[in-house]
């Protein structure tokens, strides 16, 4: 009993036992002179954990009564999460080390924070999601301020942690609204408890947890806290930030209306659908005015959670199907862009400045080459991969009977191209500038930013089969 | 040759461009153009079954989950328009071979222009319309690297920047458009959605749909409000202008909208639209062209304006205005591209291309002077060359037109646009090869080899012969309207001939032609005129639109952002509320299902204190001190409520709590000025008053309605009750959830408890002993110090407490059980009593009677409530079992024993030394060097001043 739960959750446990015994290791050996073999180790770590729930498990099994869940849409997630989390750790190890930051303890806390979104991913229990959901937050929040000698970082890190906290919070007490009134804290039980009908003290945790869950992927309005951290945050950082967490967030979203209140869809989507096309706006609006290329990518998140939303706010297996394609296209189109963000220096020094890219083109072609094809596809330009990402959500809204929404996403996505075509405007046709940014780029960086290029390209033949692999996931979710 | 390679040979070819680069221009440009040639071959290798009619289709599943196969279908319409991309690529590529300068990289033009020609060719065969939009943005894609090839023009930039700015965006709101036509027939592919005109036409979403689809397709060939970006993409090479400019990429709009035809088109919207769009971009065109000096801007607004021609009959939604389009579209392709070629030969060979240093070229470039006159004339649709005959054709549909129910608006529009056309082409003509030659052009003008003026001559023959024999093409243009009507419109029977008798189509063809020339004849003053009106400059306006957009998007955004944390706060509040309000509006409110109690005095009064000490709160805030003592009521008068609603346990650790907190906090407050500053203008607080008012409306609503509602049929508690003395054998049930039915959450707590103490210890001590620790020695405190520390009135009373406190704690642990208490709370008190100590007679006379460091009585604690678990392993239960047992020892009464009590000590050691080891770290904090810490604990003592005194 005990021990085929153990069993379930392994990945997890295997995880968390590496974070604490490296932990332990570096405070005893060398502390920080260990820290780039941890961020080789960890992202290792990460890997063959994607590698092993990957290829491992098939059906779905739970474990601790129910609490714990693992069936094909968590283990779509993990594997995102954790490819992700690996490749982002590995992006930041010349950067951070560059400015002094790479303390061991980072890849750890990473590690750390991705033990709590395996769970939340995985939670079948109001219970094991907070559990999850808070080991991964407060990971983070000591992780957004980890350059502690910067006021933008500190403060980035204190308002993420109040937010954070009111968040968490206010996700609390819809929770506890919510199992007042079904008697449990099960998923399987509130969604039996929920059936054929929802009283109004149920609808008031339902709203208030959408609330906590809208904070925790950044849609507007609740996505205030985004533009600071990304900008405070040292930038791998923010790469972080703008991947894994994402995922997971999202994930955690999908299996708490799917799992929880599958049965009350007209509920809850007319409120997802709210969510989905302000993030849609808000973030397409606001990137406009941006001069700084790290908030620019907080507004373009907003905007991108806003879409993913849209997949949620169908509330079928294909908007699910849809939402979990649009991650993984996000992801690797995040990594890619944050690959060559961290490489943006000029004299030795990271810039940030929109400004400095301008005539990039003549001097790094095949570096502003991939960039372009970046933001193409983030813009949602077909024939890359972003396009693909984006005409599901529209399809799954449309199919659900959202037509307005996926017409509301079209119009934001012509504004939201502005912004990435004009980045790609200053590197071509930008304003000549004496001093261009600095040549080079570490090696790690060169190959993400290439690799993640190209799969923009290469990936419209199949997007490297994920469609089945979603389509499988979204449906053990939703049923 | 099967479709697939058609589209697929240029994409493939691109490659080779860029590795042949090495091997010199010949073998580059050779290169690429077999891979046009095989293609053009493999296209007309399906022109039999073209003219009979078929439609060629092939077709694999690609992201089938999405809708999207990769099908193509050749039909008329699709061949049409192949045949021009790849007929006039080979012609473009020969001439771009000697159009190109030794300094430019070749291979890397031609990727670009293969790339761009398969993602055209792509288009036009395209049966999937999710296909068809992956194709007409690579071409946005492609054509951006082409015009942006040299990228060292200034101008070329702001080109650039526009024409993607524009199409890249028109062609991400047409896959709305798609979307919404595939979602309503349930396919992607064309060849059903074409079948379902009146299913899609009756569709509410058809005018979104057809909105979406304009704009890709308006902003796709420029049609007015979105034709200023083609004359700036002129800064490309003339090799690119000619082919993407004029013959193919900004056909690909005209190309959709007569794909979509049979299905959009014959609504009044369509015809409004379109042919207004289409009207307005005529004339527009025409007349800017006339006054345009460079001789590609020129032709760029006269491409405009035939690019409105097109649009405009497509409007019409008339069989003989399809006619007219496609024709028109094939003789504008020719001579357009004659034209562009011409204009790149002059610019080559005189280095400019500007029309007021040009003239006289006709004796120094004869050839490219017959070449471009007779493109022009056909331009300006004068008799016996192609441009003539679907100009006039064009004029006689817009005699049939009638819109907003002028007869006369269209035919009128029409003819001015026709006027202004021979206008700018007769000047075309007159100020580049006639008139005085010159003797300051930049260089000295001479025909160029063959290489280049070859393509064009050939497109000029074609002009001639069209033009002198339309019956030659006549059958195949028939066919291509065929396949634009589809089912829906018969083909017209009219026909293609020069001379159609005196119509008033012949009318107006004069009076355009004679108005013409009258144009250029008055050309200088007109010129002086039209430099004189001040007029929106396109590129102006779509500067200070992009601006005043970044702008107002800044004005919109930065308000909200700017990283004020009280503003963020603020709109999560109201966004709460907002939630709140809107589960309550959507939502059933059930019947109440308790009846409300009577509001007795003593609760109306505790209510009363609570209203009154927040508002109190609210309002003395800024003196941080009363603010405390405010909280404090708040604090007790929440307890008070938990004993009024019977729950003591809860009161009696919330009373503890409490003091705990605001003995913390005091500490706090040391280390703060007594008043907190004033920040907000009242303006913000009376919002916020607002938001809080109405927040604290929203809690109000919802404890009201939970009071009078059970929540779940039968409440947790019940089993609590029912269990707690039978299974646990105590009757105090929180107590018994906390040490047995939950234990193990208890034991993990007090382990959390414990780290988060030692956590604070160690931070503490980091903090003393870096460089914090100058500072805070030298901190001077904004309000002088109270002369006695220690009062000894205080020292002795809080000796003479200290046992009865600890009897308290004593006691409240022991009964837990079964009464209120535990050994949580027995270890707040216990806490409590000894923090007297050290409040009374300071830290040091305190700390040094310690016997045991409070890390050490965490540590008790914390394996007490283990080893208690551990206990119940030994009698084969699991972790954390526990039994009790009654035993009588005379001459007491019966009481009972339980394992949980000695988990309960456990606890109550954790949280003894967990919230005094915290304390004690703040207070470290808060010792200055000025003030020494006295090791006696009272500051006046008689019994030391008298030992002193004996000492001296």
């Amino acid at each position: 009993m005990i021990s085929s739960d153990i069993q379930t959750v392994l990945p997890e446990i295997s995880l968390a036992v590496f974070a604490m015994l490296a932990l332990l290791a570096g405070v005893y050996n060398g502390k920080d002179k260990t820290a780039p073999m941890m961020v080789w180790l960890t992202s290792g770590m990460f890997v063959l954990l994607a590698a092993w729930i990957g290829y491992g498990g098939e059906g779905t099994t739970t474990a601790f009564g129910g609490m714990f869940v693992n069936d094909g849409f968590a283990r779509f997630a993990k594997v995102t999460i954790l490819l992700s989390a690996a490749a982002v750790l590995l992006m930041s190890q010349d950067y951070m080390t560059k400015l002094g930051l790479l303390r061991f303890e980072y890849p750890l806390l990473v590690a750390l924070s991705v033990v709590g979104m395996m769970f939340m991913v995985s939670a079948g229990d109001l219970m094991a999601l907070y559990m999850g959901l808070e080991l991964q937050s407060l990971a983070l929040y000591v992780v957004a301020s980890l350059r502690r000698d910067s006021v933008k970082s500190t403060e980035a890190g204190l308002k993420y942690f109040v937010l954070g906290a009111l968040s968490s919070g206010l996700l609390l007490y819809g929770a506890s609204l919510t199992y007042g009134f079904a008697g449990t804290t099960l998923f399987s039980g509130i969604i039996a408890a929920a059936d054929g009908g929802v009283s109004l003290g149920m609808l008031f945790g339902v709203v208030f947890m959408l609330a906590g869950l809208a904070f925790k992927v950044s849609a507007a309005p609740f996505h205030m806290w985004t533009p600071d951290v990304y900008e405070g945050s040292p930038t791998p950082v923010t790469a972080f930030f703008a991947t894994a967490p994402k995922v997971a967030a999202m994930a955690m979203f999908a299996r708490v209306v799917h799992d929880a209140f599958g049965g009350i869809v007209g509920e809850w989507q007319q409120i997802i659908a709210f969510l989905s096309v302000l993030s849609m706006f808000l973030g397409a609006i606001a990137a406009i005015g941006q001069t700084n290329i790290k908030r620019l990518m907080a507004y373009s998140s907003i905007a991108h959670m806003g879409f993913a939303l849209m997949g949620l706010a169908a509330g079928t297996a294909f908007g699910v199907q849809a939402m979990l394609i649009y991650m993984a296209i996000y992801v690797t189109m995040n990594i890619g862009t944050f690959a060559f963000i961290l490489s943006m220096e000029r004299d030795g020094r990271p810039v940030t400045n929109i400004a400095s890219l301008n005539q990039y083109a003549k001097t790094e072609p095949l570096k502003a080459l991939a960039v372009l094809l970046l933001m193409f596809s983030l813009a949602g330009v077909p024939p890359l991969v972003g396009f693909f990402g984006k005409f599901y959500v529209l399809r799954a809204a449309y199919d659900a009977g959202l037509a307005w929404l996926a017409v509301a996403g079209v119009v934001a996505s012509v504004i939201g191209a502005f912004y990435y075509l004009r980045i790609v405007f200053y590197m071509y046709f930008g304003a000549e500038q004496d001093d261009p940014l600095d040549r080079g780029m570490p090696p790690v960086l060169w190959g993400f930013l290439v690799v993640t290029a190209a799969m923009m390209l290469v990936g419209i033949v199949n997007l490297f089969g994920i469609e089945p692999l979603a389509q499988a996931a979204a449906a053990t979710l939703v049923n | 040759m099967s479709l697939f390679l058609i589209v697929a040979l240029p994409f493939l070819g691109a490659l080779l461009p860029g590795l042949m680069n090495q091997a010199g221009r010949d073998a580059c440009s050779g290169v690429t153009f077999m891979v046009s040639l095989a293609a053009f071959i493999g296209l007309l290798t399906n022109l039999p079954s073209v003219l009979a009619g078929e439609v060629v289709t092939v077709g694999i599943d690609w992201m089938p989950l999405l809708g999207l196969n990769f099908t193509l279908m050749l039909d008329g319409l699709g061949f049409f328009f192949a045949f021009l991309i790849l007929g006039i690529g080979l012609l473009i590529i020969a001439y771009a071979r000697h159009y190109l300068s030794r300094d430019d990289n070749m291979g890397e033009f031609f990727t670009y222009l293969l790339l761009f020609q398969g993602a055209m060719v792509g288009i036009v065969l395209s049966d999937n319309i999710l296909l068809l939009l992956v194709f007409w943005e690579l071409t946005s894609l492609s054509s951006f690297l082409l015009i942006g090839y040299w990228k060292h023009l200034p101008e070329g930039r702001q080109g650039a920047r526009m024409a993607l700015a524009v199409t890249g965006m028109g062609g991400l709101a047409m896959i709305g458009g798609m979307l919404i036509l595939g979602q309503i027939v349930g396919s992607y592919e064309l060849s059903v959605i074409l079948q379902h005109r009146d299913l899609i036409q009756a569709d509410p979403l058809y005018v979104p749909a057809l909105l979406l689809i304009l704009l890709g397709a308006f902003t796709k060939s420029a049609q007015f409000p979105f034709h200023f970006w083609l004359p700036h993409a002129m800064a490309a090479p003339t090799p690119v202008s000619a082919y993407l400019h004029s013959a193919t990429m900004v056909k690909a709009g005209i190309f959709l909208m007569a794909r979509m035809w049979p299905v959009l088109s014959g609504t009044p919207e369509w015809f409004v639209l379109v042919t207004g769009a289409g009207l307005i971009t005529m004339v527009l065109g025409a007349v800017i062209a006339l006054f345009k000096h460079d001789l590609k801007s020129v032709l760029a607004f006269s491409t405009v304006s035939h690019l409105g021609l097109i649009t405009m009959l497509l409007g019409t939604g008339t069989a003989f205005g399809a006619f007219a389009a496609v024709f028109h579209i094939l003789n504008h392709a020719t001579f357009k591209a004659a034209l562009f070629m011409s204009a790149g030969i002059i610019d080559h060979e005189t280095h400019t291309r500007d029309i007021r240093r040009l003239g006289g070229l006709r004796h120094l470039m004869p050839i490219t002077a017959v070449i471009m006159t007779i493109a022009a004339l056909s331009m300006a649709g004068v008799p016996l060359l192609n441009g003539f005959l679907s100009k006039e054709m064009m004029l006689e549909e817009s005699t049939q037109t009638v819109m907003f129910n002028t007869w006369w608006l269209v035919p009128a529009l029409a003819t001015l646009a026709a006027l202004f056309s021979a206008g700018y082409s007769f000047r075309l003509i007159a100020h580049t090869f006639f008139g005085p030659k010159r003797d300051d052009y930049p260089a000295a003008p001479h025909d160029p080899g063959f290489g280049l003026w070859g393509p064009p001559a050939f497109l000029v023959v074609l002009v001639v012969t069209i033009g002198v024999a339309p019956f030659l093409v006549e059958d195949f243009v028939k066919i291509v309207t065929a396949s634009v009507l589809g089912t829906t419109a018969e083909l017209p029977h009219a026909y293609i001939k020069i001379w159609h008798g005196l119509v008033p189509a012949l009318y107006m063809s004069l009076a355009a032609v004679g108005g013409g020339v009258i144009l250029v004849i008055m050309h200088s003053v007109l010129q002086k005129i039209w430099d004189a009106t001040p007029r929106p400059e396109a590129k102006v306006i779509f500067d200070a639109t992009i601006s005043s957009f970044v702008s107002l998007a800044r004005s919109l955004i930065l308000p909200l952002h700017n990283g004020a944390f009280s503003r963020y706060a603020a709109i999560a509040a109201v966004t709460i509320i907002g939630a709140g309000y809107f589960a309550w509006i959507t939502g059933v409110q059930g019947a109440a299902t308790r009846a409300p109690q009577a509001a007795t005095p003593v609760a109306l009064a505790g209510w009363a204190m609570l209203v009154a000490a927040t508002f109190g709160l609210v309002f003395l805030h800024r003196n941080r001190l009363l603010a405390l003592i405010m909280m404090g009521i708040v604090g007790l008068m929440v307890s008070v409520g938990f004993v009024y609603f019977s729950a003591p346990d809860l009161a009696m650790t919330q009373f503890t709590v409490e003091a705990v907190t605001i003995i913390l906090l005091l500490l706090a407050l040391n280390f703060m000025p007594n008043r907190s500053p004033v920040e907000s203008t009242v303006l913000h607080r009376v919002r916020d008053a607002f938001v809080a008012v109405a927040g604290g409306f929203g809690a109000m609503a919802m404890a009201w309605h939970y009071l009078l509602r059970d929540a779940v049929a039968t409440p947790i508690s019940e089993f609590h009750l029912a269990n707690s003395y039978k299974g646990g054998g105590g009757t105090n049930v929180v107590n018994v959830i906390l040490v047995d039915f939950r234990g193990f959450d208890t034991y993990g707590e007090i382990i959390v408890l414990g780290i988060a103490a030692l956590l604070i210890y160690a931070l503490t001590e980091t903090l003393l002993n870096g460089p914090v620790r100058a500072r805070l020695l030298n901190r001077v405190p904004d309000q002088p110090r109270a002369g006695g520390m220690h009062p000894m009135m205080m020292v002795v009373l809080t000796r003479v407490i200290m046992p009865v406190v600890l009897m308290v704690g004593f006691y409240i642990f022991m009964r837990g059980h079964n009464e209120p208490g535990g050994g949580f709370i027995a270890g707040l008190i216990v806490s409590i009593a000894v923090v007297m100590q050290y409040m009374a007679s300071g830290f040091s006379w305190a700390s040094s009677r310690l016997r045991y460091p409070y890390h050490g009585v965490i540590g008790a604690g914390v394996l007490l409530a283990g080893l208690t678990g551990i206990g119940s392993w030994f009698v084969n239960k699991p972790f954390l079992t526990t039994d009790f047992t009654y035993v009588r020892i005379p001459p007491f009464e019966k009481f009972e024993l339980a394992t949980a009590a000695i988990f309960d000590l456990g606890v109550l050691l954790a949280v003894v030394g967990a919230v005094m080891l915290t304390l004690e770290s703040f207070s470290r904090l808060a010792r200055t060097a000025h003030t020494k810490d006295s090791v006696h604990p009272m500051d006046i003592d008689p019994s030391r001043q008298a030992s002193t005194e004996e000492g001296a």
